[in-house]
């Protein structure tokens, strides 16, 4: 492993690699976020594991940078939850300095500079900045290879591809708050079903002109009743042996 | 990742007072992927005899197949059942025929003796028995537990079995156990199925588990 | 990269598979069938390498085609299904005893099928021979989309119409979200009237003639 670091080249010795893996804590994980007529949505799981074991089912996966922004976690947890609490630092600042909240815009390049700076060093970070400013609803993408991505609609995970799915054909503009929360929470839910490194809690917020609420907070274990009320199969069979 | 863990699995069989129960949980993945939630783990050899096997699936099915096929040739020359013990000497050797290519299974093997005494046991893959003695197998006590959930289910069962339990209570024990493990394990769950067998009458159910 | 999937509806099933055939970073060709007509009232998708695929669906074709002449009847679906499964166990098997030959068969397979007294079915057998009764499956990358959109939208007793409509989502999704999408597939359906081609969704025609030709 080779590290680059203002033109020095470090070399990872067989010890340094191992610790830098046993401090990653990778987690699987289904976010997802998306603008509509109202604001935008944001929506997780809360599932926590390292390998096949789950170290646990009510993470918070949804970081409230302030009133008016949030960010979501996917990747290495020390690292998201640090940077996000860095950026809530760096976002109150800006407002003391300039008198005005930080955009939406900013922010997510306050953060998708410092991670491009630190690229190659082994942060793993991949999340969505989203929230209200002067400009309206805003919802970037940023993660730890440096990447930004200003867009309508993302979703973040080992869980994403499947909560795309259900949010790609059920997505229109022009929803109702109501509406939007019920297709992110569905997507969670569709994403926590298959995906077994995702579940938990199903997480939603809106986030609107007057800055975030959260809307609901569904145990996934529920929530499949809740969709699919369990069929009375007649499967208590009894044979009686002579 | 271990060929063991590829399709996710868990199984736990206990012993009560003239009795037993087998259960496992209902996932068949890839990997992280569930594909289906009606996976059958534990499969009936008579009447009062199941086995259970954990580990990769299309294994589980080879080697559930080549028992059966045994079974019946000893039903067909002997005119009777296997006892619980003789089916886990031949479990043991099925497996060890594979020695150098083994089957991904860990065996759960839980039945009622002559007089209706309950055996339970497991092996690994090659057919080491646990709690084996020289001679031959000696059967588990309390209970045994298989999959990926195994480590979750030792502290579950450890903590929650008591000897001599009656069916329903037994069947209730068995239940909690396999719930509450899974639910920290991403690879089993997704429903659960318990078998409760006594002398007179074998009582099957479907349990209803968290879906994630 | 490949995408099949398939579902059982009321009174019919059906498989849907991508149709490129690919090595590395070539599209050889974009109208390759990957769903075989087993025999009168079964479909077979496959997903695989290229040679594995043909060499293992006809093997497996020409032996169901030999069981019914020489019994008569034909292999149900669940015997078609467990019958494919033992080849491909055995198979998987051997191999492992040679250590220096790959995998003989790398193919994933969905068997859809109609019997008269059960109806249709649908099996799910992947490379490593395991096999499960489903309603609905998939393999490939297009699983990733296909299962979730079809756990939102599938209900038992499914019309022809309300599947095709579901598949044509799929095919929507995969194409606009997969970064390797193929462009075309094939959607083959099997009900009480036999195994048959369904409908072809393309989205670039595999002009099969010579740039000459063309002129």
């Amino acid at each position: 492993m080779t590290i680059f670091v203002g033109g020095f080249v470090f070399q990872f010795d067989g010890f340094q690699k191992k610790a830098a893996e046993t401090m990653k804590h990778a987690h699987g994980t289904t976010t997802l976020a998306f603008i509509f007529k109202e604001g935008v949505i944001v929506a997780a799981d809360s599932r926590a594991s390292m390998g096949g074991y789950i170290s646990s089912q009510s993470v918070k996966k949804i970081i409230e940078i302030n009133p008016y922004m949030l960010g979501t976690m996917a990747g290495g947890a020390a690292d998201c939850q640090f940077w996000h609490r860095n950026l809530g630092i760096k976002c109150r600042l800006h407002e003391l300095a300039n008198k005005r909240r930080i955009s939406v815009t900013g922010a997510s390049k306050l953060l998708a500079n410092i991670l491009y700076s630190y690229r190659g060093m082994g942060l793993s970070i991949g999340t969505m900045i989203a929230g209200w400013d002067e400009t309206g609803p805003g919802l970037y993408y940023v993660d730890s290879e440096g990447g930004r991505l200003k867009g309508k609609r993302f979703s973040v995970g080992s869980g994403s591809p499947y909560a795309y799915g259900v949010l790609d054909d059920g997505y229109r503009f022009d929803m109702s708050v109501e509406e939007a929360a019920e297709l992110a929470r569905r997507a969670i839910y569709h994403a926590t079903f298959r995906d077994g490194a995702s579940g938990g809690v199903a997480s939603v917020y809106y986030v609107g002109p007057d800055g975030w609420k959260k809307l609901s907070g569904d145990d996934v274990g529920e929530l499949h009743y809740k969709y699919y009320p369990a069929v009375v199969e007649q499967e208590m069979a009894e044979v009686t042996i002579a | 990742m271990s060929i063991f863990e590829y399709n996710g699995s868990a199984i736990v069989a206990m012993v009560g007072k003239n009795c037993f129960a087998i259960a496992s949980d209902r996932r068949l993945g890839v990997q992280l992927q569930t594909v289906a939630t009606d996976f059958q783990r534990i499969y009936k050899i008579h009447d009062k005899l199941y086995i259970g096997l954990a580990g990769l699936a299309t294994d589980a099915q080879t080697l559930h197949q080549r028992l059966v096929f045994r079974h019946n040739l000893y039903q067909l020359r002997e005119e009777r059942n296997m006892k619980p013990e003789t089916f886990a000497s031949l479990v043991s050797a099925v497996l060890y025929e594979k020695r150098f290519g083994p089957y991904f299974c860990q065996p759960v093997i839980a039945g009622l003796g002559e007089k209706d005494e309950p055996f339970i046991c497991t092996m690994d893959s090659i057919g080491a028995n646990e709690n084996a003695n020289v001679i031959g197998i000696e059967l588990a006590k309390d209970f045994v537990v298989g999959g990926t959930a195994s480590e979750s289910l030792y502290g579950a069962c450890e903590s929650m079995y008591k000897p001599n339990m009656e069916p329903d209570e037994l069947f209730e024990t068995i239940s909690q156990a396999l719930l509450a493990s899974v639910d920290r394990d991403c690879l089993s769950g997704w429903g659960g199925h318990v078998i409760v067998v006594t002398p007179t009458e074998v009582t099957e159910r479907k349990l209803k588990g968290r879906m994630d | 990269m490949e995408c099949v999937f398939g579902l059982v509806g009321d009174g019919f099933a059906l498989v849907v598979a991508d149709t490129s055939a690919v090595h590395s970073i070539l599209v050889h060709k974009s109208n390759e069938d990957k769903i075989m007509i087993l025999d009168s009232h079964k479909l077979l998708g496959a997903s695989g390498e290229s040679g594995d695929r043909v060499q293992f669906t006809e093997y497996i074709q020409k032996n169901v085609h030999l069981y019914k002449f020489r019994n008569g009847i034909s292999l149900s679906t669940a015997a078609a299904a467990n019958f494919t499964r033992g080849e491909l166990a055995t198979a998987l098997r051997k191999a492992q005893r040679q250590v220096f030959v790959a995998n003989p068969y790398s193919v994933n397979l969905l068997l859809a099928g109609y019997d008269k007294d059960i109806g249709p079915s649908l099996y799910y057998i992947d490379y490593i021979a395991t096999l499960h009764k489903i309603d609905k499956g998939a393999f490939g990358y297009g699983s990733y989309f296909s299962l979730s959109m079809m756990d939102r939208h599938y209900h038992s007793g499914m019309s022809v119409e309300e599947a095709i409509n579901l598949v044509d989502k799929i095919i929507m999704e995969i194409r606009s979200r997969l970064v390797v999408a193929p462009p075309n597939f094939v959607i083959k359906i099997v009900d009480k009237d036999g195994a048959r081609e369904y409908a072809w969704r393309e989205s670039i025609k595999d002009v099969d003639a010579s740039p000459a030709a063309m002129a």
